[in-house]
């Protein structure tokens, strides 16, 4: 945990520590993740605006040529511009994924906390449920749930973000259960129990509020491999459709032409990762700060 | 005998999730399209091939019905026939799954040394530039796509060094030589994105083993570092990262879908995702109940093992 100062009081209206002092306290690796995640959104924000050519907009240069001043990530086979594709990309890629890891994470968690605190025959039926979702690979759960909307909803935002919250949520309903279990133990889940408050009082006031380290870090964690699983469903061809600028899609667009513009690929596929290594970063900066390990992987 | 009342217990589970994940696979694939014969031909079929279709998959039958007999099927090993290739469902995957199972088994081999000495280095050079090089290496890893790296790899020793084919195109009739060489570039992918998994936790718990007393014991004894490293602290190090073994071989039945795509390599995954592109239903089931079987096998496997190795879950 991180321990606040309290002898340095301010001025009135004025928090007791400056924020200076709470920003040095933080860990490193939360500093650097956050830097890199306002740089990405304040690209996507503002990236549309300033772009030097529209995402779909052709004849930007000479298709295939590489890497120059005008066209940083050059230029592809229908000679658009590829940075201005990845800026344009931003903001789709972050919306989704945060969409996609909230819904996960609230589902999951609604899940989780109610699975472990009732416990009983819902319990029992709800693990057996998540734990068979869980043994279906995630990435192949997403790809039959895909095929069963059908090709009506293929290429569909929405889609992506409904498939990759139906993976996400039985994992994160698993810690929420377990959470749920170790705080339904606490004594003032007891005293709230005898003053006679209903099972949906006690999880709404005493377990969400008490849960809540566990379910930030594990919302960060997800969010930050969305990228990666609706990357890697475009790049299979069951994400979104072109001409979506999405980095995923992209990098599988261009992966033909690695041989005479590298940087086609590369470019995508730099934002892609440093996307990722912010988001790892500032998970585990925030499960430091919140007093709790986190183990950092695709899993 | 408490251990074996246990180990049944996990058994039964076992198989009761298979169940489920069985009766998921069905209702997402075959209740919650609706008309499957329609979504496989396309909203322009004409009315006779759409009835072929459904009295092939014998989709006139009620649901539940249709259930239980492709259960049936699955556990009699009558897998059904594929509707792409009229060929049997078994015939087409038995040569996919042995080439994943090839692919897997390099990449596990790959994955152990790439796990070991990154962390041995690491812990022996703690807080040193190289620890932190590699930090930051696996850092970057771990939050690379693995089709990325499967391009980046693949444009290296391909295109920048010629030393590996393209494409990994194998089958039973290629000589050994040839799968070695069209499996190193994915099995290399798999393992990388294994090990920086298992590497972060092995520097740690290694350089948590090496401050511990018995460590200092045996220095004290006056074994050499290298032994001390190597048989005292190494074993116990790793005991802890089997977990994420485990865990590793789940990612590995996801992660051939997408590296065995990035090399054209003819495995189980990229079965799947042909099948998904030509709708071949059958394939799809039996492929998908592959993968949980896998899954759900490697789990009781680690299980037991826990059970076995834990005397104090034993008497539990």
């Amino acid at each position: 945990m991180m321990h606040v100062n309290q002898a340095t009081t301010g001025a009135p209206g004025r928090p007791l520590v400056s924020y200076r002092t709470l920003w040095r306290q933080t860990p490193q690796s939360f500093r650097i993740g956050l830097v890199i995640l306002l740089l990405h959104v304040i690209i996507a924000a503002t990236g549309p605006f300033w772009a030097p050519y529209g995402f779909s907009q052709m004849g930007a240069g000479i298709p295939l040529s590489g890497m120059s001043w005008a066209h940083p990530f050059g230029i592809d086979q229908l000679g658009r511009d590829v940075f201005s594709r990845v800026v344009h990309g931003a903001h789709i890629v972050i919306l989704l994924s945060i969409s996609a890891a909230a819904l996960g994470l609230l589902v999951g968690a609604v899940l989780g906390l109610l699975s472990g605190y009732v416990g009983g025959w819902l319990d029992n039926l709800l693990q057996r449920l998540l734990e068979a979702l869980i043994s279906i690979p995630f990435l192949v759960l997403a790809l039959i749930a895909i095929a069963s909307a059908g090709p009506d909803l293929s290429g569909n935002p929405i889609l992506v973000v409904l498939v990759v919250a139906l993976v996400y949520a039985p994992r994160i309903a698993r810690i929420a259960r377990a959470a749920a279990m170790d705080i339904a133990t606490r004594d003032y889940v007891t005293v709230a129990r005898l003053r006679g408050e209903s099972a949906w009082s006690i999880m709404r006031r005493e377990l969400l509020p008490n849960a809540t380290g566990v379910l930030l870090v594990e919302f960060a964690l997800r969010a930050g491999y969305a990228p990666v699983l609706i990357g890697s469903l475009g790049f299979l061809g069951f994400g979104l459709r072109p001409p979506t600028p999405e980095w995923g899609l992209m990098i599988s667009e261009n992966r033909a032409l690695i041989i005479i513009t590298p940087i086609t690929v590369l470019g995508p596929g730099l934002a892609l990762a440093s996307l990722v290594v912010g988001l790892n970063l500032f998970t585990e900066g925030l499960a430091r700060i919140l007093g709790r390990t986190v183990r950092l992987g695709n899993q | 005998m408490p251990v074996l009342r246990l180990i049944a217990g996990r058994i039964l589970l076992s198989l009761l999730t298979l169940l489920i994940v069985s009766l998921i696979v069905f209702a997402v694939l075959e209740i919650l399209p609706g008309d499957v014969a329609t979504r496989i031909l396309g909203r322009d079929a004409t009315p006779e091939a759409l009835d072929l279709l459904r009295a092939k998959l014998g989709l006139n039958d009620p649901a539940p019905l249709r259930y239980l007999h492709w259960l049936g099927g699955l556990l009699s090993g009558d897998l059904g026939q594929s509707l792409a290739s009229s060929r049997q469902v078994g015939e087409i995957l038995a040569p996919r799954i042995y080439n994943t199972v090839l692919l897997s088994a390099y990449a596990f081999l790959l994955y152990l040394p790439l796990t070991v000495l990154p962390a041995l280095v690491q812990a022996i050079r703690r807080d040193r530039p190289v620890d932190h090089g590699l930090s930051v290496v696996t850092l970057v890893l771990l939050s690379m796509p693995d089709f990325l790296l499967g391009t980046i790899l693949l444009f290296t020793f391909v295109v920048l060094v010629p030393v590996l084919p393209a494409i990994s195109l194998v089958d039973h009739s290629s000589s050994a030589l040839d799968y070695l060489r069209a499996m190193t570039l994915p099995a290399f992918t798999l393992a990388i994105v294994m090990a920086v998994y298992a590497v972060r936790m092995l520097r740690d718990n290694l350089i948590e083993i090496l401050d511990s007393e018995y460590i200092r014991m045996a220095e004290l004894k006056g074994l050499s570092a290298r032994r001390v490293l190597l048989r005292h602290a190494l074993p116990n190090a790793l005991v802890p990262t089997l977990n994420v073994t485990a865990l590793n071989l789940a990612y590995l039945v996801g992660g051939v879908v997408v590296v065995e795509r990035v090399f054209s390599y003819p495995g189980f995954g990229s079965l799947l995702v042909d099948s998904l592109q030509l709708r071949d239903l059958p394939v799809i089931e039996t492929t998908v109940m592959f993968a949980a079987l896998v899954y759900v096998g490697a789990n009781l496997i680690a299980d037991i093992a826990a059970v076995l190795l834990n005397p104090r879950l034993r008497t539990a």
